[in-house]
C-alpha cells in the first residue's frame, strides 16, 4: 500500500516537471515581424526559400518559414536539409506556396525577445528546379537598429524588408 | 500495299507514345474529380458578386489582428491571408462578414500522387519532356485521326453520319473517338502550350512596374474605402489584393484583376500604375483552366470522359491494327514481262489476300503473273488478262489506293489487245454493294483494247472464298487454266475436324424439289449451335461446301441439302445411308446464333434456307415469341419440314407460320410479298428490339431487304443500317 502511494507521487513529480518543461521548451514568440521577399525577375520555375534563424555561431536553430510545397524539392536546399530533415524538424504549420519570378511574399515572422540584439539573424537560402542552390541568398541581422532596413539578395531574391508588425 | 499516311501516322505515334498516355490518361481521370468535389465545397457565398471591393476588404479588415492579403480563386472561393498571434495564417472567409469558413482545402495524397505522375512521371525534367512529349503526340494521333474519320466517311461534312460496321474494335473505335476527338485534341493542345511554358520555350514576363518614387503624395489622405477603385469594381472581378506592406508612401496597394494589375497609393487612393496582363499570361491562363478543368464541373465531366476514352481507343485501335492481315507483294516479274496483271482496290488488305492466293498460284504454275494495287495503274506491254479486284468504299467511292484509277486509265493507253474480269468485293448488307466494281467494270468497257472475259461481273459477299473460288474456276476455263486456290490461311476459321453417323435422311422416294435433310449425330463432342456451318469435303480433289446447321438434340443436328444433278457434294450425301459414318467440321457462325435476348424473333427463309431455323425454333425451349416466313415452290414443297413445324406451332415454340408459294397456279407469292403484309408488325418488332434473321438464297436477300429498308424508313424513320448496326438483322445468304 504504501509502495503505490510513493509511485503515485512519483509519477505527479515528474508529469509536473515534464508539464514545466514543455512550456519552458515551446516558447511564445514575443516578438513579430512582417518580411517581404521580392523576387528578381529569373528564368525558370517558381523558387523554394527557407527562412531559418541562425545564432551567434551560425549554426541552424530553427525553421521560420518554407517557401514551397512539394517536398520532393527539399533536398535541393542542401545545408538547411541536413538540419532540418536531420533534426526531424515539423515544418507542416510553416510551409507557404512558391512564388515566381518577379512576384514578392509577405509573410510574418515570430522570433523571441531574447534573439532580438544578441548576434542571432535570419537566413533566406533559395533553389529553383535544375538550377543553382543559394546556401545564404540573404541574410538579415536581428539588430533592432538596422532591422528595417532593405537587405539586398545574391541569388533569386532582390531584396528583403522587414517591419515589426501592427 | 500502300497504307495511306494517314493510317500510318496515326499508328506510329499511337505505339511511341502508348505507355506515357496510358499513365497520363489514367491520372488524368484521377484528376479530373478533383476540381469537381473542390467546386462542391461549401466556401463558395451565393450573391457575394455584387460586392465591391471597398466592402469585402473592409469586412475582413474588421475582423483580425492584420490582413496582409487577399484573393479569390476560380472556383469563386474568397481567402485571406493574416496575421493571428503573431503567426501567418490562411484559410476562406465569408466576404460579406469576414468570418473565416474553413481551412484551406489540402490537396489529397491521391490527387498529388497523380499530379506528379501526371506531369513528370516521378523523372522530374527529363519526366516532364516526356509528358510534353507525349501531349504532342496525342495531339497528332488526335489531328490524323479525325483526317481518317473525315476520309471513312466520305467528308468532314458527313462527319457524324452513320459508320459501316465491320466489327466490334473497328465500329466502337469510331463511334467514340467522333464524340471525344474534339476534348482531346483540346487536353492536348492545352498540354503541348503548358509544357512550352514550363520549358520556357513561350515566354511569360511579368509585368514590371515603374514608380516615381519621388512624386508621391501623402495628401490628401483619404480612408481606402473611399477609393474610387475599391468603391468601382465589384468583388467577380478580383483575383488578389495585397495591404501595404508598411506605412511608408513607398509601399502602396497591390491589385490584382481578371485583366490587370494595379498599385494603389495607400493615402490618396491615387493609381501609381496600371498595366495589362501581356497576352501570353491570358492565354496561359486559359490553357490552364481548359487542361485542368478548374473551377467548372462540366467542363471537369468532359475532360474526365475524355481522358477515359484514350485507354479505350488505344486498345480498340491496337485490335484494329492486329486483325489487319499484313500483307506484302513479291513480283517476281517485272511490270512489262507479266501476262497476268492483277490489280487490287482495297482498303483493309482482305481483298488483297485474296489476289494473293491468285497470284502465287499463277507463279507456282510458272505463270508470269504481276500484282499490284489500283492507284499503279500503267501500261503493261505483255499483258494478256487484266484482274481487277476490289472493294468498295464507305459510300460506294472508291478504297484508299484506288481513287487515282479513274484518270489513270486514260492516262496509260495500252497498246495490246487484252481480256479482263473485275471481281467485286463487299458486304450485300450495305447499300452501294461493290459499287466501286461496278463501275470500274464500266471504265474497262469503254477501252477499245479491252474485252470482257464474262458479261457479268462477279461479286463476293462477306468474304467468302467459295464464291471467290467459284470466279476462279470459271475464269480459268477462259485462260485454260485449271486454278486450285487454297483459302488464306489467316481466314481459316478453327475447323474441328469431327465424326458424324447418320442418323436420319429422306428417303429419295418423298423427296421434293430434289430437297432432302440430312439427321447426323455426332460421336465425338464437337459442340455446335443451330446457325453454325457444317463444312464437308465429299473428296479430297474437291473443295469444301458448306451447310448451315440445325441443332435438334444434343449432337444432333440437321442440315436441308438440294440435290444437284452435278453437285459432287449433294450427290454423295443423297447416296450416304443411315448408320454410316461421315466426316466433317463444324465452324462457328456467331454472327446467325439464336439471338439470346430479343424477346421476339422473325425468321425468314426460302427454300433449304430453313435448316438452321429449325433446329432454333426446335430448342426454343423458353417459348419466345418466333415468326417463321418461309418461301417454297408448291405447297408440296412443305412436306419435308411439316412434321417439325406443326408439332412447333402446336406447343408454342414456334408463335406462327406464314409461307408463300412462288409456283402455286392461283397466287404466286413470294417471301418479300407476305414481309410487305406485315409490315407494320415487323417494324415494331424491330422497334421492341427484336430480330430478323435471314437464310436463303441471295436474290431472297436482296428484295427482303428491299422490303426491310422500306419499312424502317416509313415506320421507324431510320435507316436499315441503324439496326444491322445493333446486330438486329441477321443473315447468311448464298
Amino acid at each position: 500500500m504504501k509502495k503505490s502511494v510513493n509511485t503515485f507521487c512519483l509519477v505527479s513529480v515528474f508529469t509536473l516537471q515534464i508539464l514545466i518543461g514543455y512550456s519552458f521548451v515551446n516558447y511564445q514568440p514575443t516578438v513579430s515581424y512582417k518580411c517581404m521577399i521580392q523576387m528578381t525577375n529569373y528564368t525558370g520555375e517558381k523558387a523554394y526559400v527557407v527562412v531559418s534563424l541562425i545564432d551567434p555561431d551560425n549554426n541552424y536553430v530553427k525553421t521560420l518559414y518554407v517557401q514551397g510545397d512539394d517536398e520532393e524539392w527539399f533536398p535541393d536546399l542542401k545545408d538547411w536539409w541536413i538540419f532540418s530533415n536531420g533534426s526531424n524538424e515539423d515544418i507542416d504549420g510553416i510551409a507557404g506556396a512558391t512564388i515566381g519570378n518577379g512576384e514578392r511574399n509577405i509573410i510574418s515572422l515570430g522570433l523571441d525577445a531574447s534573439q532580438i540584439d544578441s548576434g542571432y539573424k535570419l537566413r533566406f537560402e533559395s533553389a529553383v528546379e535544375n538550377q543553382e542552390y543559394y546556401p545564404i541568398d540573404a541574410e538579415v541581422p536581428l539588430n533592432s537598429e538596422t532591422i528595417k532596413n532593405k537587405v539586398e539578395g545574391k541569388g533569386y531574391i532582390r531584396f528583403i524588408r522587414m517591419v515589426p508588425s501592427k | 500495299m500502300t497504307l495511306s499516311i494517314w493510317r500510318y501516322s496515326h499508328l506510329i505515334l499511337a505505339f511511341a507514345s502508348s505507355i506515357f498516355l496510358l499513365l497520363a490518361s489514367v491520372t488524368g481521370v484521377i484528376l479530373s474529380i478533383e476540381p469537381i468535389s473542390n467546386k462542391l465545397q461549401p466556401y463558395r457565398i451565393s450573391n457575394a458578386e455584387g460586392l465591391s471591393l471597398a466592402e469585402t476588404i473592409s469586412a475582413i479588415d474588421a475582423q483580425y489582428e492584420e490582413v496582409l492579403s487577399i484573393s479569390q480563386d476560380k472556383n469563386g472561393f474568397v481567402s485571406a491571408t493574416v496575421i493571428i498571434d503573431n503567426q501567418n495564417e490562411s484559410f476562406y472567409v465569408n466576404p460579406e462578414t469576414g468570418e473565416k469558413l474553413g481551412d484551406i482545402i489540402e490537396k489529397a495524397p491521391i490527387y498529388q500522387f497523380s499530379t506528379n505522375l501526371h506531369r513528370s512521371l516521378f523523372l522530374k525534367t527529363p519526366g516532364r519532356l516526356f509528358i510534353g512529349l507525349t501531349s504532342f503526340l496525342l495531339f497528332l494521333i488526335a489531328i490524323s485521326g479525325i483526317v481518317l474519320i473525315a476520309k471513312r466517311q466520305g467528308g468532314i461534312t458527313k462527319f457524324f453520319s452513320k459508320i459501316v460496321r465491320e466489327n466490334y474494335a473497328q465500329y466502337n473505335h469510331v463511334v467514340y473517338s467522333r464524340f471525344v476527338l474534339i476534348p482531346i485534341v483540346i487536353i492536348a493542345i492545352s498540354g503541348v502550350y503548358l509544357s512550352l511554358l514550363r520549358f520556357q520555350i513561350i515566354e511569360e514576363n511579368q509585368i514590371t512596374h515603374e514608380i516615381d518614387f519621388d512624386n508621391l503624395q501623402e495628401d490628401p489622405t483619404i480612408d481606402y474605402t473611399q477609393f474610387e477603385l475599391f468603391k468601382n469594381t465589384p468583388l467577380s472581378e478580383l483575383r488578389e489584393f495585397e495591404f501595404p506592406f508598411s506605412e511608408f508612401v513607398e509601399d502602396y496597394y497591390l491589385v490584382r484583376l481578371k485583366n490587370k494589375e494595379l498599385l494603389i497609393n495607400q493615402y490618396t487612393g491615387d493609381v501609381i500604375s496600371e498595366k495589362q496582363y501581356p497576352f501570353v499570361t491570358i492565354i496561359s491562363e486559359w490553357a490552364t483552366v481548359l487542361h485542368t478543368g478548374e473551377g467548372s464541373i462540366l467542363w471537369s465531366i468532359v475532360l474526365g470522359i475524355g481522358s477515359m476514352a484514350i485507354p479505350f481507343l488505344m486498345i480498340t485501335g491496337f485490335i484494329i491494327f492486329f486483325k489487319r492481315p499484313k500483307t506484302k507483294i513479291k513480283n517476281p516479274y517485272s511490270k512489262d514481262k507479266a501476262n497476268f496483271v492483277i490489280l487490287v482496290g482495297s482498303e483493309s488488305g482482305t481483298t488483297l489476300q485474296y489476289a494473293e492466293v491468285l497470284h502465287n498460284y499463277l507463279l507456282s504454275i510458272n505463270e508470269k503473273s504481276y500484282l499490284a494495287v489500283l492507284d499503279q495503274y500503267t501500261t503493261y506491254k505483255n499483258m494478256k488478262h487484266l484482274v481487277v479486284m476490289t472493294a468498295t468504299y464507305g459510300q460506294g467511292e472508291a478504297p484508299s489506293n484506288a481513287k487515282k484509277f479513274k484518270n489513270l486509265i486514260h492516262k496509260h493507253q495500252q497498246k495490246a489487245h487484252f481480256l479482263y474480269s473485275v471481281v467485286g468485293f463487299g458486304s450485300t448488307s450495305y447499300p452501294n454493294f461493290c459499287q466501286f466494281a461496278y463501275e470500274t467494270n464500266e471504265l474497262l468497257e469503254t477501252l477499245p483494247q479491252a474485252k470482257a472475259s464474262f458479261n457479268e461481273i462477279f461479286t463476293v459477299n462477306d468474304q467468302s472464298f467459295e464464291s471467290f473460288n467459284r470466279w476462279a474456276s470459271l475464269w480459268g476455263e477462259k485462260t485454260n487454266l485449271e486454278l486450285r486456290l487454297k483459302k488464306p490461311t489467316l481466314y481459316n476459321t478453327k475447323k474441328h475436324t469431327s465424326s458424324f453417323v447418320v442418323l436420319d435422311k429422306t428417303e429419295k422416294a418423298s423427296m421434293v424439289d430434289s430437297t432432302f435433310l440430312l439427321t447426323l449425330k455426332n460421336t465425338n463432342g464437337a459442340i455446335a449451335d443451330s446457325g453454325d456451318l457444317l463444312s464437308i469435303v465429299p473428296s479430297t480433289e474437291e473443295r469444301e461446301r458448306l451447310y448451315s446447321i440445325g441443332k435438334m438434340e444434343r449432337n444432333v443436328y440437321t442440315i436441308s441439302v438440294k440435290r444437284h444433278d452435278k453437285g459432287v457434294c449433294s450427290t454423295y450425301l443423297q447416296g450416304l445411308e443411315i448408320g454410316t459414318n461421315l466426316t466433317a467440321s463444324i465452324i462457328e457462325n456467331k454472327d446467325f446464333h439464336f439471338p439470346a435476348k430479343s424477346k421476339q424473333t422473325i425468321l425468314i427463309a426460302t427454300g433449304t434456307g430453313i435448316g438452321p431455323f429449325l433446329g432454333m425454333i426446335k430448342n426454343n425451349v423458353a417459348k419466345k415469341g418466333i415468326h417463321l416466313y418461309w418461301g417454297g415452290r408448291t405447297e408440296e414443297s412443305f412436306k419435308l419440314y411439316k412434321p417439325i413445324i406443326s408439332s412447333a406451332l402446336e406447343n408454342g415454340s414456334l408463335t406462327s407460320f406464314k409461307p408463300a408459294y412462288s409456283r402455286t397456279q392461283i397466287e404466286k407469292t413470294y417471301v418479300q410479298n407476305l414481309i410487305k403484309k406485315d409490315a407494320v408488325y415487323i417494324a415494331e418488332s424491330l422497334r421492341k428490339k427484336g430480330c430478323v434473321m435471314i437464310c436463303g438464297s441471295i436474290t431472297m436477300q436482296k428484295e427482303v431487304l428491299k422490303e426491310l429498308q422500306e419499312i424502317c424508313a416509313k415506320y421507324l424513320n431510320k435507316d436499315l443500317s441503324f439496326y444491322q448496326n445493333r446486330n438486329q438483322i441477321k443473315m447468311d445468304c448464298y
